[in-house]
């Protein structure tokens, strides 16, 4: 007799148990993960967000990292002074803005590529690591200013978080001065790069490309200027189109250039008319002093959340993105809107630049590839357009809400 | 390679003193046969063939002497009080025989050699262009455009494998602007006496330029625009497919291949304007193959200089890619070609039309860039040439040709104001002549006019062989 099918009965209770015993495994198995993960037991990214936060880490005992980057502000500034005040006393100034640490952990190390430098952390890209980043602003004087890595410490040991700090690192990780520190910058750095805050892609700019979501007239038109090579040309450096494997755009390719933005003399610094910030080449940054051509470029920052913004460029020159796109669109057509104007007329174009490094400045590309007397590439309203578009790469958009108008 | 043993089988005899001579000399022509074996393997397959025939003859004559020989001396011994032993008398003529069996393996086993050899072909070509912009000389450029080599092996008399490889312009490296590809690798196999099968990488059967793209059998210095930037020629898939013919001379040809991958492409350059199917082709690179596609074409050539034909090829483009707006366009392409070959003309028109759809929503979000996905894209040409002039195996054929591409025809709708209009539809007109050096070697020279993109008339040379 044959059966009908190939399988004989205790082929298939096996077949079955042994299923079932799988299933189980990998239930318990996850299970077993995601209670480690709610149950709250200490991690590097749970650890790295108390200290993110912590302001008792400064010498003030006032400014945490979350000071100045507040998560609630895209991890950027709540204020708009174009510097921010650290040291012991909150009374040391500052010499660049801050910027915006979201998607901070997807800039690439530092490097050179057919275009020229690309990617680094802080604006001139000096730090090729989160991990080397952090160091900076915990020791600088003008920042959180402790003294040194053992005050530091010390400091750290006694918050109230300091036990998990031993459960993660070991106990006697506070005995070791160094690697506590390392095991500090560690976390931070996990922090930034694992926690979903860093990273949410959620702006109405994301679900448009996800298509859950049509964008309104005014920034459909505004998106067109920001791609158009003629008319805003942003995309050339804010690239606006999702990766080839499909990856979310991040508004900017990672690159440096020169605008030429006007010298701020709301920051304390520029009192000395000899102090300039070179950005790749000085002063912050050493190992690019001899190559003069990178002088006066700073690294293009996403667009994302732009519009949360209190302050524009790398010197907080500007305060208001219209203030900052008419920059772009007037800087050659009506630089006297932007710089100072001698007595007798002749506007000092691109000030915050020694003579010899002015002609490092972009002026090749569109937008500002105009001349005096030439029409800018964006007109008043074509500028609102673009100001309306920006205004949807701001995350925490919701899709569902009623949509009237935003 | 047979071993090759310094024979003492032979019975060299102490026989009649020309009978010895004789069976020395065959010992002799046989041995050299032997040693010329290892080296028959490596000569050419003609020359094979005359050493095989050369050597049959000598056997012959020398086996026609033995024999005369034998019917000698078998009345000698009777005639003489010989001392000579009689083995030496009697082994002569039982000799003969061994000695003819050892002559037929010989024959065997050069012929064997010989099939061997022939079995794996290799074949080449290769083309060179110089082209002279008339209204801009900076642009003067010579280039290597390729070079081809590639291999035919048959492993037996019904199944093959082919292989073609590929460098274009001269230079490939991570700082030069030359690409090295590999151009079609496949089995076929004769199924039936009407039917192969293929499986691979092949050449789509679609256009008149596709598969037989070698400098000698196009005229003009340039591939024709229509089967570049239309049919992205050389357009290969990785698939399987069946091909046969009727009697009556009609040819068919079925497959399933990869296809296009829509999230390749790039709004802001260039590339989809110039070929829109060339930029999304995948060549089989680390292809995404979620959308197979297929394709049917076909050909009647059963009146002799005349082809006729047309095919389609269609297939899915989104490849699951993720987050993609468009995972459900399709890309298809239809072609319709005839060729008639009337004494000394030549004469051929094709005409291509191919679509990608929806693609609404994915343009919208390139509002702005210049190279949005177009909706349609079409080409056709009329050729002429004419084999004027032909003296030995120098001949010369001058040609006209008219073609209209529109790599832009149409696009979705998108809201007014944010949209790029459709392309104009550009015509070249071509003529020159290809001056042939035998079947296998051309000369080329032509002047091409465009309509719209004046800048690019130019004047064009070239240099190609085939083998």
């Amino acid at each position: 007799m044959r059966r009908s099918s190939g399988w004989h009965p205790r082929l298939v209770v096996a077949a079955v148990a042994a299923a079932a015993l799988t299933l189980a495994f990998v239930a318990a198995r996850g299970l077993a993960i995601a209670d480690a993960l709610d149950s709250g037991a200490p991690t590097p990214v749970s650890l790295g967000e108390k200290i993110f936060a912590d302001a008792s880490l400064s010498a003030s005992g006032k400014m945490a990292c979350a000071t100045c980057h507040d998560p609630a502000h895209a991890h950027a500034q709540s204020n708009d002074l174009s510097v921010q005040y650290g040291g012991a006393g909150l009374d040391v100034p500052g010499t660049r803005a801050v910027p915006s640490l979201q998607y901070v952990s997807l800039i690439p190390r530092f490097g050179f590529g057919d275009d020229g430098p690309f990617g680094g952390f802080d604006r001139d890209g000096r730090a090729n690591t989160l991990i080397i980043q952090a160091m900076r602003p915990l020791l600088s004087s003008n920042e959180m200013a402790n003294a040194s890595i053992e005050d530091l410490i010390q400091r750290l040991s006694v918050t109230p978080y300091a036990d998990e700090f031993r459960q993660v690192y070991g106990a006697d990780i506070f005995a070791d001065p160094n690697g506590a520190f390392q095991a500090l910058l560690f976390s931070l750095s996990q922090y930034q790069t694992l926690d979903p805050d860093f990273r949410p892609f959620n702006s109405k700019y994301d679900s448009f490309l996800r298509g859950e979501v049509m964008l309104a007239p005014a920034e459909l038109r505004g998106l067109a200027l920001f791609n158009n090579p003629q008319k805003g040309n942003c995309a050339a450096c804010h690239p606006s189109h999702r990766g080839p494997n499909g990856e979310p755009p991040m508004f900017t390719d990672f690159t440096y250039d020169n605008l030429g933005v006007p010298r701020n003399d709301e920051i304390p610094a520029n009192a000395d008319p000899t102090y300039y910030d070179l950005g790749l080449c000085g002063p912050a940054r050493t190992d690019l002093e001899n190559q003069a051509d990178l002088c006066g470029q700073f690294k293009v920052p996403t667009l994302r959340n732009v519009a949360t913004r209190h302050v524009f460029f790398h010197n907080g020159r500007f305060h208001s993105l219209h203030d900052a796109l008419q920059f772009y669109v007037q800087r050659d057509t009506n630089p006297e809107l932007f710089y100072p104007v001698a007595e007798d007329g002749t506007v000092l174009k691109f000030d915050d630049l020694p003579p010899q490094y002015r002609r490092n400045v972009n002026t090749e590309e569109v937008p500002y590839d105009r001349h005096p007397g030439e029409a800018p590439r964006l007109s008043d309203a074509e500028l609102e357009d673009l100001e309306t578009f920006l205004n949807t790469l701001t995350d925490g958009y919701d899709p569902t809400a009623t949509p009237a108008g935003n | 390679m047979p071993v090759v043993r310094r024979n003492t089988r032979f019975a060299v005899s102490r026989g009649p003193r020309f009978h010895r001579f004789a069976c020395t000399g065959l010992a002799a022509a046989l041995a050299a046969a032997f040693s010329l074996a290892p080296s028959l393997a490596l000569a050419d397959e003609a020359e094979l063939r005359a050493e095989i025939a050369d050597l049959r003859k000598q056997i012959d004559e020398m086996k026609e002497q033995m024999k005369a020989m034998m019917s000698q001396g078998k009345a000698a011994p009777s005639a003489a009080a010989a001392p000579s032993p009689s083995p030496a008398g009697t082994a002569a003529p039982a000799a003969t025989p061994a000695l003819a069996e050892r002559v037929d393996k010989l024959e065997q086993q050069v012929s064997a050699q010989a099939d061997e050899a022939s079995a794996t072909k290799l074949f080449s070509y290769g083309e060179i262009a110089y082209s002279h912009p008339t209204h801009d000389s900076g642009g003067t450029q010579a280039d290597l455009a390729r070079a081809v080599l590639g291999f035919a092996h048959s492993f037996d008399d019904r199944t093959r494998a082919y292989g073609e490889f590929e460098w274009e312009h001269a230079v490939t490296s991570a700082d030069d602007q030359g690409e090295s590809e590999v151009e079609q690798l496949y089995v076929e196999r004769q199924l039936n006496d009407r039917v192969a099968g293929r499986i691979g990488l092949f050449l789509i059967p679609l256009g008149l330029l596709n598969e037989h793209h070698e400098p000698t059998q196009y005229y003009g210095v340039f591939r024709n625009f229509v089967e570049t930037a239309i049919i992205p020629t050389t357009w290969r898939e990785g698939g399987v497919s069946l091909l046969g013919g009727t009697e009556s001379g009609f040819n068919w040809n079925l497959g399933v291949t990869t296809g296009f991958d829509l999230s390749k492409w790039d709004p802001t350059s260039n590339e989809g304007r110039e070929s829109p199917l060339g930029s999304i082709h995948q060549e089989l690179q680390l292809a995404r193959a979620r959308d197979l596609s297929v394709y049917a074409a076909a050909n009647y050539q059963g009146i002799p200089g005349l082809t006729a034909g047309g095919g389609v090829f269609t297939g899915k483009a989104g490849q699951g890619a993720p987050n993609f707006l468009a995972p459900d366009a399709r890309v298809t392409l239809w072609e319709g070609h005839a060729r008639w070959q009337p004494g000394p003309f030549d004469l051929s028109a094709l005409y291509a039309r191919g679509t990608i759809s929806d693609t609404q929503a994915l343009n919208l979000t390139f509002v702005g860039d210049p190279t949005p996905v177009p909706k349609s894209f079409w080409g056709a040409y009329v050729q002429g040439a004419w084999h004027a002039w032909a003296y030995k195996d120098y001949s010369l054929a001058p040609f006209a040709r008219y073609e209209w591409f529109n790599t832009a025809a149409s696009y979705e709708p998108v809201p007014e104001g944010l949209g790029v209009p459709p392309s104009p539809t550009e015509r070249v007109g071509t003529i020159g002549a290809n001056f042939y050096i035998g079947p296998n070697i051309v000369l080329k020279a032509d002047y091409q006019k465009f309509h719209v993109d004046t800048a690019r008339d130019r004047f064009d040379l070239g240099f190609g062989y085939n083998f």
